[in-house]
């Protein structure tokens, strides 16, 4: 019990950390971007890549999420600006079909170009004792690099200027502009930032399953699953549903089963839409 | 507010024609479906395999159209709901030993009342586009995975053969090329009943301006769940037909990859809530769909550039777009014309 408990919470982090990156970019102007998975698995293709060639672990883990981070900010500079000269439900709609197109021709490039790619993340080491309860390695490494880029973005967004720019954004467009804040330029660099943490998350997840190139619809469901419990846009709501999340999940999967798994995910998903729309922190 | 409702309800498509005259671009399209086999790919079952498919999309798009097109319900769970009207014609058929219409009747019954109930829920918590969105989206995932798991009901991964099944609809494919089309000139024709009655009008003017509509005395949230029953049972009554006539499904028939993604395609590129719009989309998709067959593995890319260059750069559609065309002076059409004349472009396959 106590086992399943902990695997949840480092699986709850991971959701957590992918919640985030989606949560941000819907905060900032109403875009659900579908195409986030898409995002991930492109970072994790990137990783066993440059693995592969003979780099070091860390410095391919770098260049994977600065892959996912180019890929991002390439997105909204050439896709999303059109979408963001929309307003209201017309922007919203246009965004989630043209990130749905968006996530099809990545998945449709990585399929054709490695249909059988995966990454593996191996961490060597064996296995340590937490409260009595002997974790493996790749969990505490992921669980720390979680917990770290988590600290590390509330720090950025609740206490230095520019963290407190892109809340001014969130909270109002016209009235960032006012006070001299781009909201443009505010928008690439959440992309940027989102990107980053797609990346991140799949070389996190990949330490502990292998990530595959048809894992990116997944990943895009989880984050959506784990945006909507937490309150879309808010960013410690996210952190919050995954770690709930994530021990249900692991609950559910140890008691019920995979299939069910989902459909309690989903069902918390729905439910929360039907209870409290605005989800547990949302605005 | 109101005046612009009423300028609204001028400004829109020209559907106030009333009588025998509004069903005449219907009649047309049932002509041209008609003489298709005969005259082009009769002899070729590949070929008309393929007619069919674009005929059980064509169906889907209806349905779509009707819930998104008509009344901006942007229900994400087109896939989910043909499953519905699929695996309950499967099981009431084959499990519970009813005649095969007993279990599409039931299939659909239960569609209409499942996208009833969700556009129900989505009116009274009163859902965004982007919410209702969500909320259809995590139905479709869950009923797939429902799919999967239930292993011993509907035979999961493997999926489920009809014993049932139409074996003389499936040998000759020109027969279930007829009952599609059957279906989607049916379709047709409610839709544009619906159009042209007092439903139609309240559908536009909900469309236009929620808000104004509801001031002008229309009950916004009975309409759209009107429209979410109509439409959900076309997509249900489309999907336990093809179960019918394919004989085999599996989760993948319905997913949501598999036909949601499309349905939209077809329904944004025809022109939401146009009548012919969604059979022309997903003729022309289709069509595509086959050029591009050749292209192998790089043709989900190709896909995906071909919706973001559609939404970003021809959102309006086809239909009006064509309509526009043919109101311009210098081509002195009926607008009604150029439409029926264009009927879904099947390419041949060899």
């Amino acid at each position: 019990m106590k086992a399943v408990l902990l695997d949840g919470i480092v699986l709850g982090l991971g959701f957590g950390l992918l919640g985030v990156g989606l949560t941000l970019v819907y905060g900032l102007g109403g875009v659900l971007n579908l195409a986030y998975g898409e995002l991930a698995v492109l970072g994790a293709m990137v990783v066993s890549l440059v693995k592969d060639a003979g780099a070091p672990l860390a410095l391919a883990a770098v260049a994977g999420v600065a892959a996912a981070m180019a890929a991002a900010v390439l997105l909204d500079l050439t896709v999303m600006r059109p979408v963001y000269r929309q307003s209201g439900e017309h922007r919203v709609l246009l965004g989630l079909l043209v990130t749905l197109g968006v996530a099809f021709l990545i998945e449709g490039l990585l399929n054709w170009r490695d249909p059988l790619g995966a990454l593996t993340v191996d961490i060597g080491g064996g296995p340590i004792g937490i409260f009595g309860v002997p974790m493996p390695m790749s969990s505490i490494w992921a669980s720390a690099i979680t917990l770290g880029a988590g600290a590390i973005l509330v720090v950025f967004l609740g206490a230095t200027t520019f963290g407190r720019a892109i809340r001014s954004v969130m909270q109002d467009e016209v009235g960032a502009r006012l006070v001299g804040i781009s909201p443009s330029f505010t928008r690439t660099v959440i992309f940027a930032l989102s990107g980053a943490l797609a990346g991140l998350v799949a070389v996190t997840s990949a330490m502990s399953s292998p990530l595959t190139v048809t894992q990116g619809f997944d990943l895009t469901s989880f984050a959506l699953i784990v945006t909507v419990v937490g309150g879309l846009g808010s960013v410690t709501g996210a952190f919050l549903a995954g770690l709930l999340l994530g021990i249900v999940d692991t609950l559910s999967a140890y008691y019920v089963g995979q299939y069910i798994t989902s459909v309690v995910l989903l069902g918390a998903a729905g439910l929360t839409i039907l209870i409290r729309p605005r989800g547990l922190l949302g605005r | 507010m109101v005046v612009r409702v009423v300028r609204s309800l001028r400004s829109g498509t020209p559907v106030a024609r009333s009588g025998l005259a509004a069903l005449l671009p219907v009649a047309g399209t049932a002509v041209v479906l008609a003489v298709l086999p005969p005259i082009w790919f009769g002899r070729s079952t590949y070929t008309t395999g393929l007619a069919i498919i674009t005929l059980v999309f064509a169906s889907y798009a209806v349905g779509f159209n009707v819930i998104f097109g008509s009344t901006s319900q942007l229900f994400l769970c087109v896939g989910a709901l043909a499953g519905i009207g699929g695996y309950a014609t499967a099981l009431f058929s084959d499990s519970a030993s009813l005649p095969v219409f007993v279990g599409v009747l039931l299939g659909t019954l239960i569609a209409a009342i499942v996208g009833g109930v969700l556009s129900w829920i989505a009116v009274r918590r009163s859902l965004g586009v982007i919410f209702t969105g969500i909320l259809t989206l995590v139905f479709s995932l869950a009923f797939q995975n429902l799919l999967l798991g239930q292993r011993q009901l509907t035979g999961g991964s493997t999926g489920h053969e009809l014993k049932a099944a139409a074996t003389t609809l499936a040998d000759d494919r020109v027969g279930g090329y007829y009952l599609f089309a059957a279906l989607v000139v049916i379709f047709l024709i409610v839709f544009r009943l619906i159009q042209t009655s007092h439903v139609g009008w309240a559908f536009r003017a909900l469309r236009d301006d929620e808000t104004a509509a509801e001031l002008t005395g229309i009950d916004v949230s009975r309409y759209r769940v009107y429209a979410a029953v109509v439409g959900s049972a076309m997509i249900g009554l489309t999907g336990g037909l093809y179960a019918y006539s394919d004989g085999f499904i599996n989760p993948t028939t319905f997913a949501f990859n598999q036909i949601d993604v499309l349905v939209l395609v077809m329904v944004v590129f025809g022109g939401l809530g146009s009548l012919l719009g969604p059979l022309l989309g997903a003729g022309v998709f289709e069509a595509v769909d086959q050029l591009l067959s050749s292209s192998g593995q790089i043709r989900e890319f190709l896909y995906g550039l071909m919706i973001v260059a559609l939404f970003l750069g021809f959102r309006r559609g086809l239909v009006p777009a064509l309509g526009r065309l043919a109101r311009r002076p210098v081509v002195p059409a009926s607008p009604l014309q150029p439409r029926t004349d264009d009927g879904p472009a099947v390419p041949s396959a060899t």
